[in-house]
């Protein structure tokens, strides 16, 4: 944390964050919008001096290369076919293979199909056989198959730091298992996260029943346990909540992102997106929040206020309930409840609302809010008749853990901890006696150990878990360890000193059953019926009362969240993570205290200006970001980051928030106090606003209704032009005997913003990481982008009052912070990847014919014709075409900043010069050698790997079609049963489409009359972007509805439609 | 005078010579650097002097015995050892020149084949549909029955793809024929070659197989 705000004090480039007095004489801010590449993007060096420098050391290289190739001869090099000695049966080389896993969460498991090819998985998918599934997964899940691979896993069993054998360290865990037999387990504890594995729950059983003395503590860095113990306080029975948001009307969310941070948000996301289809049964949320979260994004009202007053509000909605109910006449009741900064009628009306869909509502408190937040939702739900029915309860058997308080590290002597990395989440400095650690990095509590366990990936792990709603699914293994990790199953086996230790045998001996039965668990990957029962449960319980302070510039709420990247710190080590856009702020590579306008205006701070944050006598130094919609004297601070072993990727991004996080999410008291140093942050999306253009288009549900084709280009006065087109378009001709024609719908009202689909395309496509220096220069190479633009009234964008003194209502990208617009925003998300345009600017550019149209309407690339002009890119009007700059895949990390790039001339890896190894192996780069084999087992044989200077971009997962295809034409053999049908369901998914949990991308064959897609552009909904332009785009969008309530104080047309019909010169409906 | 008189010839004289040279180097890199000239003719010794003449010419071994991956998977795999242990197990039980597959039996360890056929990484050749609709082994691997030691009989170039794209009806031929290397429509080869276009273009008619000329269909 330390070494990296002091590098940041000597970054010598252009800082992108100051003050306005510095803004005033720099035109080069406003000339941002104007370029087609961000400032950098296009420059090979900063300065022109070392480009100089550069190109002689790169024609003395080119020599080299000449020398080299006559040397080498013509021929290609002898490559070697070596097949199995004893040919395995069931088993054809390149033919991909699927299984049947889980990945285990905090509270439950995602279900998963892995497909492995040759032995090795390469990408994750949901299951789609589950129950309710739409064989989806969450961002984590797509990413977590990265971890894998991570070349900075741990690797050894270690004793003291040294290196021990696997013999040894297992025969000391043999040692500890008699030693505390001997003596019941005195002195002896156990420091686990949380699971959902029955096989575990076992064991962890059998060891407190042989050591009656030992402890075992529950210990997670993030707790989403709160929702089971708040139900469990209000029903009086162990029970655990299930959300289904399918079945409700209305929506009540307390500070709770059930649609972003929460546990199982991608099952939220299934089931609030099937409730919000645009027509007369649609749903409607509220939410009451302080950070902008992507549920706050999808709410229909949104109330902005600090989350120690989510209570107040809370309850005043409760009281307002029970005076609705109890008399008569419940106007009047209004204005009792005054809250600071809240409408009354804004709780009245929402009251009214929940009162009137009795039976369908569903109120939800976060899992960042105290308990008695939670037992007022309960109170709510069940005086609504909502348990049953949008709340089901279903009934858990936990096993008895011992309570964190009377954790004590004096009467421990030998404290075992199972994964996690407590060190760093705790603080921890003191140690008991001996330490011993199973754990998946060499990270900060591995440096505190005694004894040092790898553990084993959920992917090369026996094992077995249950979901959500109980069921139980099989964890089984698609890859030997590949550093010989130990199964937790098989360590705690050890521990207990149990004979049978093997992990198949442990889970096998769990699951009993017939061996059919367990083939079939193992196939499926579930146990049919094993979900849990809804009970029907009362409310049983005292709800008390919560004091909130009044929180002021000087008594600042700080409000610890869950990262929607790194999760708690876990996946700080992986590129992926690191590099996903956050959702909400588009940030990459780091952390960042968000702040709204105000508060920043207040306390004197701009984007990037490092403050020290002071709680309770603890303090920590991060950057500012100004967030818009954020509460006001609120500062979100995401956890995870500041990582101090996390490995070559996540090693010193970002800031330590946990340095003055106490185990409570929501905390008042802070102060916080410019230092003077600035930190650059790494944004993808630097401009907010959609200056009144009709990318996204919305209505609310009553102009739906009125106007059900609001979306069309008649309304937007952006009607293409009638022209005759001078040439044909070859693929007119085509079409008429072309098999398929493919084509795409992105469902905006169903997409929430959540980024899923993005680490899928860049799993399935081997997209590279780039770090965040070359972020910073616009070279971020993902296909697939979501544009999250935030809108608002227009009449507050013409505000003379606002701090931005010029009347242009367009923002420049670093001054938007301080418009007064974005303290109350509406947000929306648009997935943006390659549109497929049937007359593709791209292609009548380039030089090559290198990106051409096939006679299926793809917009296809040929890697190996490209030279790399970009001329593509300049001339793509949805920019969404990537260019490999340097080779991404060679480089390495730290060769991917600075000034000047290192080249094989200059560099060395593991000690060797890099022209001795290029001349040895002209593949590896610059990358050492334990990361290059590692590298080359993750990606998808599939996919073409690209080098630099190669222009890329979304395909429709063109590799999938073609798999479908020819799976097709080998099934038809002699016959002309070619063709793809979604009727006998040989279409293929797109990574995309796949991995939507909102199922909001829709692809197939547009030739097809009874394709979904077909039927869905034929949807009033449905246009193009940008389809003024002739484009034809294969991509087609479907317009968002909104259905806020008429009632609400905060009623009004969404804010993008007012944008838009403010700016536009031709009014709504006069075109 | 500085200049002599024969220099006025001299630009002349230099052109001449730098076309000739010009015209050999660009020769010698159409003749010599292309995959016609590189790799057809490449027939390297493998570990085992396994003939395909005798297996599949003379005692007429089908192809997919040993490659049995053909039909499922883009590629065409080598056979396991256990696989010539079949036949082996009795035949030439103790014959010294099968020692290595013996070993690798028995040890499970590969036998280092020398790989003859290869394409580039970048193209995404598939076996299984090429087999399914009735393009023959022949038609890329040469008489593999003919030969002893297997050689690079054809350039697979990409212009060697196209040709066959171009027009697959010249090449496809019954699916259940595609590893009979001998087979043809007649043995009068003019009545051949009449069957073929005729049942060529019936079959590519019949089985709605495309001609697949765009970037997607090799490149991905």
């Amino acid at each position: 944390m330390k070494n990296n705000l002091n590098n940041s004090a000597n970054v010598t480039g252009r800082r992108y964050w100051r003050s306005l007095d510095e803004l005033a004489d720099q035109p080069e801010f406003k000339d941002w919008l104007h370029r087609e590449f961000p400032v950098g993007a296009s420059e090979l060096v900063e300065d022109g001096q070392s480009r100089r420098n550069f190109l002689k050391i790169m024609s003395a290289s080119f020599a080299f290369a000449g020398i080299a190739t006559l040397g080498a001869g013509c021929r290609r090099p002898e490559e070697k076919l070596e097949p199995f000695g004893r040919q395995p049966e069931n088993y054809t080389f390149g033919d991909a293979q699927y299984f049947a896993t889980a990945m285990p969460t905090r509270t439950g498991a995602i279900p998963l199909v892995v497909k492995s090819y040759e032995g090795r998985p390469v990408k994750i998918e949901g299951n789609a056989l589950f129950p309710g599934s739409n064989g989806s997964t969450d961002r984590y899940a797509q990413a977590s198959i990265l971890d894998l691979y991570d070349p900075d896993r741990a690797r050894h069993f270690k004793h003291d730091g040294k290196v021990v054998s696997r013999e040894e360290a297992l025969g000391f865990l043999d040692e500890l298992s008699k030693k505390f037999a001997a003596n019941s387990g005195e002195g002896l504890a156990f420091l686990a996260e949380s699971s959902t594995s029955p096989s575990r729950a076992r064991l962890q059983k059998i060891i407190a029943d042989k050591f009656l003395k030992s402890k075992w503590f529950t210990c997670d860095a993030i707790d989403s346990g709160i929702h089971q113990r708040a139900a469990t306080q209000a029903f009086g029975q162990p029970v655990k909540p299930i959300f289904n948001f399918d079945k409700a009307k209305v929506i009540l969310s307390l500070d709770c992102d059930f649609l972003g941070g929460e546990d199982d948000a991608h099952n939220h996301i299934r089931k609030f997106a099937a409730s919000r289809k645009a027509g007369d049964g649609m749903s409607r949320l509220y939410a009451v929040e302080s950070l902008f979260t992507l549920t706050g994004a999808s709410a229909d009202h949104r109330l902005r206020i600090p989350a120690s007053k989510v209570w107040e509000v809370a309850n005043a909605i409760n009281s307002m309930l029970r005076q609705l109910h109890e008399t008569a006449n419940p106007l009047g009741q209004s204005a009792q409840y005054n809250i600071e900064g809240v409408d009354s009628k804004w709780v009245s009306e929402c009251a009214k609302d929940l009162v009137a869909n009795a039976g369908r509502v569903l109120v939800v408190a976060g899992q960042r809010q105290p308990l008695e937040v939670h037992l007022l939702a309960h109170t709510i739900n069940s005086s609504l008749d909502s348990i049953g029915s949008t709340v089901e309860l279903f009934q858990t058997n936990t096993v008895a853990t011992s309570d964190l308080k009377s954790f004590d590290l004096d009467a421990i002597e030998t404290l075992v901890v199972l994964g996690g990395n407590p060190v760093y989440h705790l603080n921890a400095t003191a140690k008991p006696k001996t330490v011993v650690r199973l754990g998946y990095y060499e990270d900060e509590t591995a440096q505190k150990c005694d004894w040092n366990f790898p553990a084993a990936h959920y992917l090369e792990s026996w094992g077995d878990a249950t979901t959500s709603d109980g069921t139980v699914v099989g964890i089984q293994p698609l890859i030997q360890p590949l550093f010989g990790g130990l199964l937790e199953l098989e360590f705690l086996a050890r521990v207990a000193g149990e004979t049978q230790n093997s992990a198949y045998e442990i889970v096998r001996a769990t699951f009993g059953g017939s061996e059919e039965d367990w083939k079939r668990f193992l196939f499926n990957g579930f146990l049919n019926g094993s979900a849990g029962k809804s009970e029907t449960l009362s409310f049983q319980a005292a709800v008390p009362a919560v004091q909130s302070a009044t929180t002021s510039e000087s008594n600042l709420e700080v409000v610890f969240f869950r990262d929607s990247k790194v999760d708690d710190g876990r996946y700080a080590n992986n590129g992926w993570m690191q590099e996903l856009p956050d959702p909400v702020t588009k940030m990459t590579w780091d952390n960042a205290v968000l702040i709204s306008r105000k508060t920043a205006r207040e306390l004197g701070v701009a984007n990037g200006d490092i403050v020290e944050i002071s709680l309770s006598g603890k303090s920590v130094k991060g950057p500012i970001w100004t967030q818009p919609g954020m509460a006001d004297y609120s500062l979100g601070l995401a956890l995870g980051y500041g990582r101090e072993r996390a490995g070559r990727v996540g090693t010193g991004v970002g800031f330590n928030a946990y340095k003055i996080f106490s185990g409570k999410y929501i905390e008042t008291g802070a102060t916080i106090k410019k230092t003077g140093e600035t930190h650059v942050l790494a944004c993808t999306q630097h401009h907010w606003s959609m200056e009144g253009r009709p990318a996204v288009r919305e209505a609310n549900l009553e102009e739906f209704i009125k106007e059900p084709t609001f979306a069309q280009e008649k309304f937007h006065g952006v009607e293409p032009p009638v022209v005759k087109s001078l040439y044909a378009n070859p693929l007119d001709e085509a079409k008429k005997t072309a098999l398929h024609q493919w084509g795409m719908t992105v469902d905006l009202n169903a997409c929430v913003g959540c980024g899923t689909c993005v680490v899928a395309c860049q799993s399935e496509n081997n997209i590279p990481i780039v770090g965040k220096d070359q972020v910073l220069r616009g070279r971020e190479m993902h296909w697939m982008r979501i544009d999250r633009y935030f809108t608002s009234d227009p009449k507050r964008k013409h505000n003379p009052n606002r701090f931005d003194l010029s009347a242009d209502m367009n923002q420049t990208d670093e001054n938007q912070q301080f418009a007064e617009w974005i303290d109350d925003v509406q947000a929306v998300n648009q997935p943006m990847l390659c549109q497929q345009c049937e007359s593709a600017p791209c292609e009548s550019v380039c030089p090559v014919a290198a990106t051409v149209h096939d006679q299926e309407g793809l917009n296809v690339m040929a890697y190996n014709r490209c030279i790399g002009t970009r001329y593509c890119s300049n001339n793509c009007p949805y920019k969404v075409r990537r260019f490999n700059f340097l080779d991404y895949n060679k480089r390495p990390l730290n060769e991917l900043k600075g000034t000047i790039y290192s080249t094989t001339l200059t560099h060395k890896t593991d000690g060797v010069w890099d022209l001795k190894r290029w001349w040895n192996d002209p593949n590896s780069g610059m990358r050492s050698e334990d990361e290059w084999d590692l590298i080359k087992l993750s990606k998808n044989p599939d996919v073409t790997v690209r080098m630099r200077g190669v222009m890329e971009k979304c395909t429709y997962c063109t590799q999938r079609i073609e798999h479908a295809k020819i799976s097709q034409k080998v099934k038809a053999g002699a016959s002309d049963n070619v063709r793809l049908s979604e009727a006998a369901g040989t279409i293929p998914k797109t990574a995309c489409q796949q991995a939507c949990p909102a199922g909001a991308i829709v692809f197939g064959d547009v030739s097809d009359a009874n394709s979904s897609v077909s039927k869905l552009k034929l949807s009033p909904l449905n246009y193009s972007v940008l389809g003024n332009l002739l484009t034809k785009p294969r991509t087609t969008y479907l317009a968002r509805v909104r259905n806020p309530n008429p009632a609400m104080p905060d009623y009004h047309e969404p804010f993008s439609t007012e944008e838009f019909e403010s700016q536009s010169l031709t009014p709504k409906g006069n075109s | 005078m500085i200049f002599p008189k024969w220099t006025n010839s001299l630009p002349l004289v230099l052109l001449v010579v730098a076309a000739l040279a010009g015209g050999g180097v660009a020769a010698g890199v159409t003749i010599y650097l292309t995959p016609k000239y590189t790799r057809a003719g490449y027939q390297p010794v493998q570990p085992v002097p396994f003939s395909h003449k005798i297996h599949a010419g003379q005692m007429g071994l089908d192809c997919r015995y040993c490659h049995n991956g053909v039909e499922k998977s883009w590629f065409s795999n080598l056979p396991g050892a256990s696989t010539c242990m079949n036949c082996h197990n009795q035949v030439l039980k103790d014959d010294p020149r099968l020692a290595i597959v013996r070993d690798s039996a028995a040890n499970n360890t590969p036998i280092p084949w020398v790989q003859v056929h290869i394409v580039p990484d970048y193209v995404y050749f598939n076996h299984s549909v090429h087999v399914a609709r009735g393009f023959s082994c022949l038609e890329c691997h040469g008489r593999v029955d003919q030969m002893d030691e297997v050689r690079h009989a054809k350039s697979l170039s990409m212009s060697f793809c196209l040709n066959c794209h171009r027009d697959p009806a010249a090449a496809i031929r019954p699916p259940d024929k595609v590893t009979k290397l001998d087979w043809q429509w007649s043995t009068n080869a003019a009545e051949a070659e009449h069957l073929q276009d005729v049942n060529g273009k019936k079959f590519v008619h019949d089985w709605k197989v495309e001609s697949l000329q765009s970037c997607s269909a090799c490149h991905r």
